[in-house]
């Protein structure tokens, strides 16, 4: 039996990881929601947005943070891009199963062109601060993981507050719920989803610099976070940013405390488990409600 | 241009061109050991793909140790070359290129590839065709457990002798020094999951309990949990059998835990020259097992170490030593056997010389049992003053083991 200050910390650690879940799996949902696709490559961004936190920090000692100022809109322009130039050349009719293969072979290029520039070896951001902690009642919390989670909660109110209280929040909403209809009101919905995509692919900007701080990064990581990623987005209901979030919360914690018991292989099945329950029991997701309808 | 630098580009194209048109006509005439002739060594290497990376390391070590032998004069008074074939890290191709250098290209000798994977396939191949098949890439138990009759693995230990002597240490301390309790983490891997198991049947059987046993899967990259349980447990000594990126994840998931073990080891990840890159200053008093390092004085090592520098720039790491391990291997074989060819009796010869003999090598002097383990154990090296150094056995010591470990 665990110790009570154990499932403590364990609670702890679950929620920092699950924060981070759900940053990670924000963009992912905004892809699906605005558009059906399918974005395979959303973890191969986060790897990159890692590589160059990784890099510009041994480049010039800035802390990784720092790199925000340039990723986050340079994400947002080459997601607009990636929508206008590749992704509306799909047809409607088979857009979510080519987005799979289109976004796929985008992801191969990341992975071959980040160990082009920076060979297979493993990385790792070296910060002053990287192995420092706080006392939480008993539990240690990690400054770097604090700082994750941070970045995740701010990422993710600022979402929340564009979406519900910004013309365009509501245009993108209004895009998610019902396209012809959007369009019928006068949303220009093609240069909506292309800006709801850049958005998407900023939060990976954040999402990746966040990982950076606390992984070993290398170009082939990004399948090891895509499974997880999708699992929570199916879990939370495919287009629902609160329901990625809570489903994210929820896994992460669950992740954590399973450990406990069970050893690390069990407790990472459970995205799969969780997975197959959803598909098998509510596909339409456990905290989004209807497919897609609501942010 | 010149026209003297222009002429022997001429010169270097038409004899180029020689070459091959010679290695067109040659190939099917089967070779004549003439003393002329260059002694062919086949190796198939994952030069592209997962291991890429060692791969390539192997590849240097191996150009190395032709380089060397042939400056001195080659291998009976024969050149040596190799013919390294690329199986991008693919246990399919590694079979096929065999099978080509062994068949179609016939060369004298093989040489083994990297990584257990690709070992054991490549081990069947040369078995199979009656060749010696030394390799420097094997340290896992399976590889030993296919009864293989040619193989030999070029290095001091397999991977769960490698803590033998931290174990034989630590035994040894007086009761009140002694760690009472263990907690082991290792990765779901042959080899990582051997290393610790090694030292943790030793340290059981001494009668120090395990207070944490964790199995992680290869892909594990959170390792929170894990640091936790162990945090928890508040173990004396950690043990770590880890690859290079889950050992540096654990190592600062358990320092952000503030967790102060009195002994901290963990495999392959402190001996990585990224190490101290990725985890900064607080590697103080961390212990790895290290089948190679630099400083070694055997007479040989020095000689390596000093000509591969010229070669490559830079000083060589354990990947290129046990590749350079290897070629001594063989090479040691064949000047005692006096013959090297792919005939079957020249290579039995060979295979029955290393099985009752000590070869000299740039990781000290090597002998194998009956199933091709090698019969020492690894050196056990520890962060001391910001610096990696041998702190076990007591002959080869740079340094004294510090124990109980400073903070982390």
């Amino acid at each position: 039996m665990p110790s009570a200050s154990l499932v403590f910390q364990s609670i702890v650690l679950g929620v920092l990881l699950g924060g981070l879940y759900a940053l990670l799996a924000a963009g992912l949902t905004l892809y699906f929601g605005v558009m059906r696709v399918v974005m395979i490559a959303h973890s191969a961004f986060l790897i990159l947005a890692a590589y160059l936190a990784w890099y510009a920090h041994r480049e010039t000692g800035v802390d990784p943070l720092l790199t925000l100022l340039v990723t986050v809109p340079l994400f947002f322009v080459a997601g607009v891009a990636m929508q206008r130039l590749l992704l509306t050349r799909l047809r409607p009719a088979t857009l979510t199963m080519m987005s799979v293969l289109l976004t796929f072979s985008v992801a191969l290029v990341i992975e071959g062109l980040l160990g082009y520039a920076f060979s297979g070896t493993q990385r790792r951001i070296r910060l002053g601060y990287s192995s420092a902690s706080l006392e939480f009642f008993g539990a240690r919390v990690a400054v770097v993981k604090l700082i994750a989670f941070g970045l995740a909660a701010a990422a993710l109110l600022g979402l929340y507050l564009l979406m519900r209280h910004s013309r365009f929040g509501q245009a993108l909403r209004a895009t998610i719920q019902h396209r012809e209809a959007a369009a019928l009101v006068g949303i220009d919905t093609d240069r909506i989803a292309g800006y709801g995509f850049g958005l998407g692919l900023a939060t990976a900007a954040v999402g990746g610099t966040a990982l950076s701080l606390d992984t070993t990064i290398y170009p082939s990581l990004h399948w090891h976070w895509i499974g997880p990623l999708m699992a929570i987005i199916v879990v939370g209901g495919l287009g629902s940013v609160p329901g990625a979030a809570i489903a994210a919360m929820a896994l992460g914690m669950t992740q954590s405390l399973l450990q406990l018991e069970l050893s690390t292989t069990w407790a990472q099945t459970v995205f799969y488990v969780a997975l197959f329950a959803t598909l098998a029991v509510r596909p339409q997701g456990f905290f989004g409600g209807r497919l897609a309808q609501r942010f | 241009m010149s026209t003297t630098q222009r002429l022997s580009w001429r010169v270097a194209a038409l004899a180029s061109a020689t070459a091959l048109t010679a290695a067109g006509c040659g190939s099917g005439g089967g070779s004549e050991d003439s003393p002329d002739d260059p002694i062919t060594i086949g190796v198939s290497l994952p030069l592209t793909g997962d291991f890429s990376e060692p791969g390539k390391g192997v590849e240097r070590g191996y150009k190395a140790w032709a380089k060397i032998v042939n400056d001195k004069g080659g291998l009976l008074g024969r050149k040596v070359e190799l013919k390294i074939l690329d199986d991008q890290s693919n246990a399919d191709r590694v079979v096929s290129d065999y099978e080509q250098l062994i068949g179609r290209d016939q060369v004298d000798l093989v040489l083994g590839p990297f990584s257990t994977r690709l070992v054991v396939p490549a081990a069947r191949v040369a078995e199979e065709y009656g060749l010696l098949f030394v390799e420097p890439a094997g340290a896992a138990p399976e590889v030993f457990d296919q009864g293989f009759k040619n193989l030999f693995y070029a290095a001091p230990a397999v991977a769960n002798d490698h803590y033998n002597h931290l174990a034989d240490y630590i035994l040894a301390l007086p009761e009140a020094e002694r760690p009472k309790s263990v907690a082991y983490a290792a990765m779901d891997d042959p080899f990582a999951q051997g290393t610790a198991y090694g030292l943790k049947d030793k340290l059981e059987k001494g009668g120090i309990k395990t207070v944490v046993d964790e199995v992680y899967p290869p892909n594990t990259t959170d390792f929170g949990s894990i640091a936790a349980q162990i945090a928890s447990s508040k173990a004396d000594m950690v043990v770590g059998g880890s690859q290079y990126q889950d050992g540096v994840n654990l190592i600062v998931a358990l320092q952000q835990l503030n967790y102060q073990p009195k002994m901290a080891a963990f495999s392959t990840a402190p001996t990585e020259p990224e190490f101290a890159k990725a985890i900064g200053d607080k590697t103080e008093g961390i212990l790895a097992p290290t089948g190679y390092t630099q400083h070694a004085d055997y007479p040989s090592n020095k000689e390596f170490v000093e000509k591969y520098t010229e070669q490559f720039g830079k000083a060589p790491e354990e990947d290129e030593a046990n590749a350079y391990t290897t070629g001594q291997v063989v090479a040691a074989a064949v000047e005692a056997a006096k013959c090297a060819s792919q005939d079957e009796e020249c290579q039995q010869k060979l295979v029955k010389w290393l099985r009752g003999n000590e070869v000299e090598t740039v990781v000290g002097p090597l002998k194998w049992d009956d199933k091709g383990r090698p019969q020492s154990a690894h050196m056990i090296q520890q962060w001391v003053d910001g610096e990696i150094q041998i702190v076990l056995p007591e002959e080869q010591k740079e340094a004294d083991l510090v124990h109980p470990k400073p903070k982390w």
